[in-house]
């Protein structure tokens, strides 16, 4: 990738973050956001800006940062371009520790918590599986363990959401469509920890993901403990992508879309696509989020739906180019 | 003499009602004279604080700018004269009609904090829905009063009326509003004691089959009116339940709104039901007995005159 491309992936990600902190329902100018971000001036304004829209943003960076480096890991190590986190069961398993949370009647700050529990649930599951049925982690059994573990978690959403009330109903929809409305600075910090040492780690294998993609054989005739190497970067992966999941909700189509974004940008080599696909998938979630909240105020938008949408479009547009 | 008594009814329950609000208002405050036996002091100090149902402390200090995002806090407000500290109301905050002249600020339920903060209010009320928390949590750290209260039934409806009332100054106007109410619940009820009790059952929805419960309003409401809802038992304000079990029931009449009631009699399987052959199948007035709300007593008289027409004929 040139220098060129990544300084304007950089100021992409920039004129984002800028707009979400310039741009809402309360019509502030961008001086005055910019004051207000300052800690000068309107105490309102202030908390508007410092308070609602900027942890909106870096949530947003994180969430989009850390689905697209859990993509990028794990189409690496399991060498298919359909492999995200989502397919893996992440989604799944969160989707029911949310739910089983939220009927349960629980404290809304442990709905997190339930769907982290539930997403590395649904990984160690998917992980078993392939082991039991294989002895080693083939990759193609773990893409079918992963999709299984998913329908499984489906089944078991719908059975509770079938006879539950209408809020319980409402408050897991909402939590499945994905949302950085409520973001935290303690959400915050607690993200940024997972994606910076899961991407540091990450990086670490990027060699090793590189001879993978050689296949096994020439991997392991690089001297590659293969097996042990796939486990840790399918497992740091997940954890980052669970992460994400706990703190907004699931955010769909990033994890798949985005490494293919950064693959065109012309990132090769894996610890250069680890870092562009960080990029841009922080770029398309602040992207989302500014849309979702601008499209039609007051009311804001599902931040999942947004990101497909604005996601699919690139998606197609680099298959274009690829055929 | 029944009809009298209805009639009475009517009257106390249709004083908070119809368009002129303000009006209304001046014919509370002279009643609350009365009834107090002294002018009311407004600013009164009250010096207990509130709790609201997400167990948070609100300060009682009178409110001047307030956002209400809950329908019936909104309706209660207008009732007490307060219509005008008004700066905002939710989406479906649409009664009275001056309400509707009011900033939209969106949805009740995750609401837009940005715009609720623009509007700049000493007082926002939610439903406390637990979906309102984040919401309760941001206006707070903005340093806004917010309170978040469910309103499920006439007793929490009763509490919101008295509450509301000591937030703008007015304890005596809430107090009056929420014995007016039960006041008229009470003759209602008494007029329906001696009749005989339809057993009742109210769908609102088909697919799948949603039917009220004993967890809503609606429910209480029946019973007050002279009927009995078969789904009383149930906790839930609107329980799913199979369409074989509501044939099992076997109820003397279907209560329904009028949309849903050109679907039932258009749908041939509700015809299994002994009421829908017998042409029981009574449409209530939705804009009376919508929430638990200011036209309480308005819904309960509409209700004991679908389900004993013969009171009317007294």
């Amino acid at each position: 990738m040139t220098v060129s491309r990544w300084m304007g992936l950089g100021a992409a990600v920039l004129v984002a973050a800028l707009a979400g902190i310039a741009l809402g329902t309360m019509g502030l100018s961008v001086s005055e956001s910019w004051v207000a971000l300052a800690g000068r001036g309107d105490p309102t304004n202030i908390f508007v800006v410092r308070e609602l829209r900027l942890p909106r943003v870096l949530l947003a960076a994180l969430v989009g940062a850390g689905l697209g480096l859990s993509g990028a890991a794990l189409q690496g190590v399991l060498r298919n371009p359909l492999a995200e986190p989502y397919l893996l069961g992440v989604s799944g398993g969160a989707a029911v520790g949310a739910v089983i949370a939220v009927s349960a009647g629980l404290a809304i700050a442990l709905v997190p918590v339930a769907a982290f529990a539930g997403a590395v649930g649904a990984v160690a599951l998917a992980l078993f599986v392939a082991h039991a049925t294989h002895g080693r982690g083939d990759p193609r059994v773990l893409i079918m363990a992963g999709v299984v573990v998913g329908a499984f978690a489906n089944a078991a959403i719908m059975i509770m959401m079938a006879n539950a009330d209408a809020a319980t109903v409402r408050g897991a929809l909402w939590w499945m469509m994905g949302s950085v409305a409520d973001a935290t600075w303690t959400q915050i910090w607690s993200l940024a920890a997972y994606v910076l040492v899961g991407g540091v780690a990450l990086a670490a294998f990027g060699r090793t993901l590189d001879a993978l993609s050689l296949g096994e054989e020439s991997a392991a005739g690089l001297g590659i403990e293969v097996d042990r190497a796939a486990r840790i970067v399918y497992l740091t992966a997940s954890l980052v992508a669970a992460a994400t999941v706990a703190a907004a909700g699931l955010v769909g189509f990033v994890g798949l879309v985005v490494p293919h974004i950064a693959r065109r940008l012309g990132a090769r080599g894996h610890r250069v696509l680890l870092a562009a696909s960080a990029l841009t998938g922080a770029f398309l979630v602040i992207l989302a989020d500014v849309v979702a909240r601008i499209a039609m105020p007051p009311a804001e938008l599902p931040l999942g739906a947004v990101t497909a949408a604005l996601g699919v479009p690139f998606f197609l547009i680099t298959l274009r180019r690829l055929a | 003499m029944a009809l009298m008594r209805l009639v009475r009814a009517r009257a106390t329950a249709s004083l908070f009602t119809g368009g002129f609000l303000l009006t209304r208002c001046w014919v509370l405050v002279a009643i609350a004279a009365v009834a107090c036996g002294s002018p009311r002091s407004p600013a009164s100090p009250v010096s207990s604080a509130v709790i609201d149902d997400f167990g948070d402390t609100i300060g009682v200090a009178q409110a001047t700018r307030i956002v209400s995002l809950n329908p019936t806090s909104t309706e209660i407000l207008y009732a007490l004269g307060a219509g005008p500290k008004l700066v905002g109301r939710g989406q479906y905050d649409l009664w009275p009609d001056t309400a509707k002249r009011l900033p939209d600020l969106g949805p009740g339920i995750r609401p837009n904090v940005e715009a609720l903060i623009a509007a700049r209010p000493d007082l926002v009320l939610l439903y406390a829905s637990s979906d309102n928390r984040p919401a309760a949590r941001q206006l707070r750290g903005a340093g806004i009063r917010t309170a978040a209260f469910r309103v499920d039934s006439i007793a929490q409806f009763e509490r919101l009326a008295r509450l509301l009332g000591r937030l703008v100054g007015d304890s005596a106007g809430g107090a009056l509003l929420a014995d007016t109410v039960r006041r008229t619940l009470d003759s209602v009820r008494a007029l329906t004691r001696q009749l005989s009790r339809p057993r009742v059952v109210l769908p609102t929805w088909e697919q799948p089959l949603i039917v009220i419960g004993g967890g809503s309003f609606l429910s209480e409401l029946v019973t007050i009116a002279g009927g009995e809802n078969v789904y009383d038992s149930l906790p839930s304000p609107s329980p799913t339940v199979t369409f074989e079990d509501v044939v099992r029931q076997d109820p003397d009449a279907v209560l329904l709104g009028p949309e849903r009631g050109a679907l039932i009699r258009l749908n041939p399987r509700w015809r299994a039901l002994r009421a829908v052959r017998n042409g029981r199948v009574l449409i209530m007035d939705t804009s009376r007995v919508l929430r638990p709300a200011v036209r309480l007593g308005e819904g309960a008289v509409s209700l004991a005159l679908l389900l004993h027409p013969e009171l009317a004929r007294r």
